[in-house]
């Protein structure tokens, strides 16, 4: 294999471009041909989620179009990649020709971490990232994947990091796409409480796999005026 | 008569709930200590991984033939000496426990804790019915003092602190005001004693219902339950119909997860096996054993694939202390006898529309099926009642303006994103529009629809790009962008 | 009856709806085996419930024959000053050892027979003021620290419920492994004709602030005993 496709997912092509790139410098160095999949745009998942199932059809069977199985698909975010992996099969529970694409596509998916990890075997990358780093688990990449070690995996070889941990449970930031704004006193309490363990555990910067959370952590960071930085998992990976 | 949340009640509440610092103080130091001893009680129970698959099993097969076990189990409570009364909703349920005091004369109730006679509002129909009521559960006592309802299914007070139990005992029972929980619990002690005495009417709920033996089994720690179901000599219990599992041994394999997963322990202090009146010559138990079984809802739940799920719980209520919504907001603000995970799902079902934005406070973090001890599915189910909702007009539940907002833009967007060309020529416009009022990257304030994400945290502005930064400018294949 | 009839009928058309997962075989009918563990593996029992029953804050009075442990008894209640002790029929012993004992040490004690409705409001009272009540379990369980009491009229439940200490004892032989055996030795046709209690340590409490207090309505404390005769 020396072919992927990479679905960089709405978040990351809207705000973390470079989340983006840095997953597509890490698997070039790999020396994997990357095709970048720009017919599809988003996963459908924030309008599933708020029980909106038709425009989410749409937009999922716009993405399983844009991508064959027999190539890996690399999604850099753990919510993306489950709406896929686990959702898509409910979501086309009535519609059997897509579930049997949907089926023959979801071996082919990977979480990016999950990718390099379990896929490609690769724990070392050459990364030098001089950070103190604490590693937020999203929920959907720990609850929905079962993706725990991975991202520690990798994190833990990269030079010259000092990894700490956050002690709260692997709790929820309070993202939860649409919940961030329809329940945002909720969601601000969250936040507080996430952000509070961050700068509690001595970290300089916080690492996620999901744009969403990073979305949600930045926001409350810059807001609070803190300068401790957000990253996503590739940009860390991709340093030297 | 179960409490209906007014329309946009959980906003109101939930967000006055969020304000209170120190109700969120009480509510993360109880969970977290709960969550502790749950963490050591199951690392030193091996075979606890394999109980939940055996309970889960046995809880998917007694549901499969409920029909069939509840007329086993009616016939040998009956045998047993019991009365049966199957309540197809809540005032059936009322009606038929204040005919029984009526009946009987009763004057004075002694309760266990049980959710589901507080899901009937069995408290009020008795008072109103001349009888006077008595919360025997140390949690629950403290809460009918206050005049509220339990704020959880398991810590009923976990919402007050020693300092304001020591107010409410000094206020309410005259005593000098102490803070020790072990001087408050001996005053509830001699308070409560007395009352179990002087009762003749004990009411309790069920854990399990034991088709086989026709048994009821409450389990507790006090030993208010045990008091409940020994001492009056009229005794009811009222049961869910979905309590009754098929025979004595499958009930080790619930025994040993559930207070593993409720309080943290090995066992309950007391696991009370109740099957029927005193015999001839005993001196412990009721005369009268009336088993009120419920439906309520249950079977309406039980014909959806879905939701029949939810008929699994054995309500030991940890998914509420690891659930971060339920954690800042607690209990009261459902506005439901059953807040939390497991509530958000039975509640519309037990208590119709009213409950209907609960489902969607939940950002489906998945904590809840992780620590559930039966393995419920709950985010899934929450997806499910989140279309039912938001698929069929006729069941349109009223949300406050920003969050309507929020949701037709979330559909808006949908659309859009069915055009990526055109979404991201607009996500260039939005940036190049927002950058000059950002402050490195940042918009502070946003107007409609996007004011409630600026409420809490800054927005960053849109920047994408089509091409690298990098050296590298293009992928590997050429093909892109 | 006919809302059960309604209520039977709503079930059968919900069950006809398809199930949310695989049927699963028969519910399990592990726990039948023969509780009563042969000689060599009591000490391990013994030893193991010993530790839970103490985990659980009971007061383990040891392993004792029963003139040991009436000799014990005696003695705990002159160190608290009771003065009316409540003893429960035996189940493998005979109570009477106990009744001399405490006699002896000047308690009253209380026994129980068949009542008649009428003497039952005053009888309860009369339990409820006794400092001690003395039970003997039908079975205990190692792995938690539990005793499995079966009521009988001259053994009544409340026995272990009312007075602020309650002492129970088991014999060695009725010692098992873990709940689903000792389930399994009590069996349905003894679960269903009396009034049970697993009893896991004294009364106790975690509603005010989850910190623990013990005997909030039943008893403070809670002392066990395992008897083991010494011709046994």
């Amino acid at each position: 294999m020396d072919e992927v496709a990479l679905f960089p997912t709405c978040l990351a092509e809207e705000f973390f471009p470079e989340a983006r790139d840095a997953v597509l410098v890490v698997l070039e160095r790999l020396r994997l041909r990357v095709r970048v999949v720009r017919r599809a745009f988003c996963c459908g998942q924030p309008a599933f989620n708020e029980g909106f199932r038709a425009p989410a059809r749409d937009l999922a069977r716009r993405l399983v179009k844009s991508c064959e199985p027999g190539m890996p698909l690399v999604v850099p975010s753990g919510s993306c990649t489950s709406m896929i992996k686990v959702f898509y099969p409910e979501l086309f529970a009535d519609d059997p020709e897509m579930l049997a694409r949907v089926q023959a596509l979801r071996p082919w998916v990977f979480e990016f971490s999950q990718f390099l990890v379990d896929v490609l075997k690769v724990k070392y990358v050459g990364a030098r990232f001089e950070r103190t780093v604490a590693y937020h688990p999203s929920c959907h990449l720990l609850r929905e994947l079962k993706i725990r070690e991975q991202p520690r995996t990798l994190l833990s070889a990269v030079n010259g990091i000092r990894l700490v941990e956050l002690g709260d449970r692997d709790e929820c930031c309070g993202f939860g796409g649409l919940f961030s704004v329809k329940f945002p006193h909720i969601s601000g309490a969250m936040l507080g409480d996430k952000l509070a363990r961050i700068r509690a555990s001595g970290a300089n910067t916080v690492v996620a796999n999901d744009c969403g959370c990073l979305m949600q952590i930045r926001g409350g960071l810059h807001r609070a005026g803190d300068a401790i930085e957000t990253r996503h998992i590739a940009e860390v990976l991709a340093a030297r | 008569m179960a409490r209906s949340p007014a329309k946009a009640d959980f906003f109101e509440a939930s967000r006055k709930a969020v304000a209170d610092h120190e109700l969120h103080r009480k509510l993360q130091s109880a969970s977290d200590r709960h969550l502790d001893h749950v963490d050591e009680t199951r690392a030193e129970f091996p075979p606890f991984e394999s109980e939940r698959d055996t309970a889960r099993r046995i809880k998917e097969e007694s549901i499969a033939h409920l029909d069939e076990l509840l007329i086993e189990l009616r016939r040998r409570l009956e045998e047993n000496g019991c009365s049966v009364f199957f309540a197809a909703d809540a005032e059936q349920a009322r009606n038929y426990i204040v005919g029984v005091a009526k009946k009987n004369g009763l004057k004075r109730a002694v309760k266990g804790k049980s959710m589901t006679t507080e899901e009937i509002g069995l408290n009020r129909a008795l008072i109103e019915a001349g009888l006077e009521v008595t919360e025997t559960d140390l949690g629950e006592y403290i809460v009918q003092l206050r005049g509220e309802p339990p704020s959880h299914i398991i810590t009923p007070a976990i919402h007050l602190s020693k300092e304001d139990v020591g107010a409410l005992f000094a206020e309410k029972l005259q005593m000098p005001y102490t803070a020790e929980p072990e001087e408050l619990t001996a005053e509830a002690r001699k308070r409560l004693r007395s009352a179990f005495l002087g009762a003749d009417l004990g009411i309790t709920g069920a854990n399990f219902a034991i088709a086989e033996t026709g048994t009821l089994v409450v389990v507790e720690n006090e030993g208010n339950g045990r008091m409940s179901c020994t001492l009056p000599d009229t005794y009811v219990a009222v049961v869910g119909i979905e309590k009754v599992i098929p025979k004595l041994a499958d009930l080790s394999h619930f025994l040993e997860i559930l207070a593993r997963t409720a309080t943290g322990q090995k066992l309950t202090t007391y696991t009370n096996f109740i099957n029927g009146p005193r015999r001839a010559g005993e001196l412990d138990g009721p005369r009268e054993v009336h088993v009120v079984v419920l439906d309520g809802g249950r079977s309406a739940m039980l014909a959806d694939p879905v939701m029949r799920e939810a008929l699994y719980c054995i309500r030991c209520g940890a998914c509420l202390n690891v659930c971060p919504v339920y954690r800042r907001v607690g209990g009261h603000a459902y506005g439901s006898t059953y807040p939390g995970p497991i509530g958000s799902i039975v509640s519309p079902n037990l208590f119709g529309s009213a409950a209907g934005h609960l489902p969607f406070a939940s950002t489906l973090c998945g904590a809840c099926r992780d620590i559930c001890p039966v393995r419920i599915d709950i985010p899934r189910m929450l997806l499910h009642i989140r279309w039912k909702e938001s698929e069929d007009e006729t069941r349109a539940i009223p949300w406050p303006r920003g969050a309507a907002r929020a949701r037709s833009g979330v559909v808006r967007f949908a659309r859009l994103a069915r055009h990526p060309r055109v979404a991201r020529m607009l996500g260039r416009i939005a940036g190049a529009f927002l950058r000059p009022f950002a402050r490195d990257g940042f918009l502070r304030r946003m107007p409609p629809p996007f004011n409630n994400w600026t409420a809490v945290r800054d927005f960053p502005v849109p920047r994408p790009r089509v091409r690298r930064d990098t050296a590298q400018e293009a992928d590997s294949s050429g093909r892109v962008p | 009856m006919a809302e059960f009839h309604k209520l039977i009928a709503r079930l059968k058309t919900a069950l006809e709806s398809p199930a949310p997962s695989e049927p699963h075989a028969a519910s399990s009918n592990s726990a039948a085996s023969m509780p009563i563990a042969p000689s060599a593996q009591r000490v391990e029992l013994v030893s193991g419930f010993a530790r839970e029953f103490e985990a659980v804050r009971g007061s383990f009075l040891g392993v004792l024959s029963p003139e040991e442990a009436a000799a014990r008894i005696a003695s705990l209640a002159r160190e608290v000053g009771a003065r009316l002790v409540a003893v429960g029929e035996g189940v493998t012993l005979d109570a009477a050892v106990f009744t001399h004992a405490l006699q002896e040490g000047g308690c009253a004690v209380e026994r129980f027979g068949k009542l008649d409705d009428g003497e039952r409001p005053a009888a309860l009272e009369r339990l409820a003021r006794c400092d001690i009540g003395i039970a003997e379990a039908h079975y205990a369980i190692a792995s938690t620290g539990t005793f499995a009491v079966v009521g009988a009229p001259a053994r009544p439940n409340s026995l272990t419920l009312l007075p602020p200490i309650s002492v129970i004892v088991v014999h060695v032989e009725r010692l098992v492994l873990d709940l689903a055996q000792a389930l399994g030795a009590l069996g349905p046709d003894l679960v269903s004709a009396h009034r049970l209690s697993l009893i896991t340590g004294p009364s106790r409490t975690a509603d005010i602030e989850k910190r623990i207090v013990l005997g909030v309505h039943g008893p403070k404390t809670l002392y066990g005993a395992i008897i083991w005769p010494r011709n046994g």
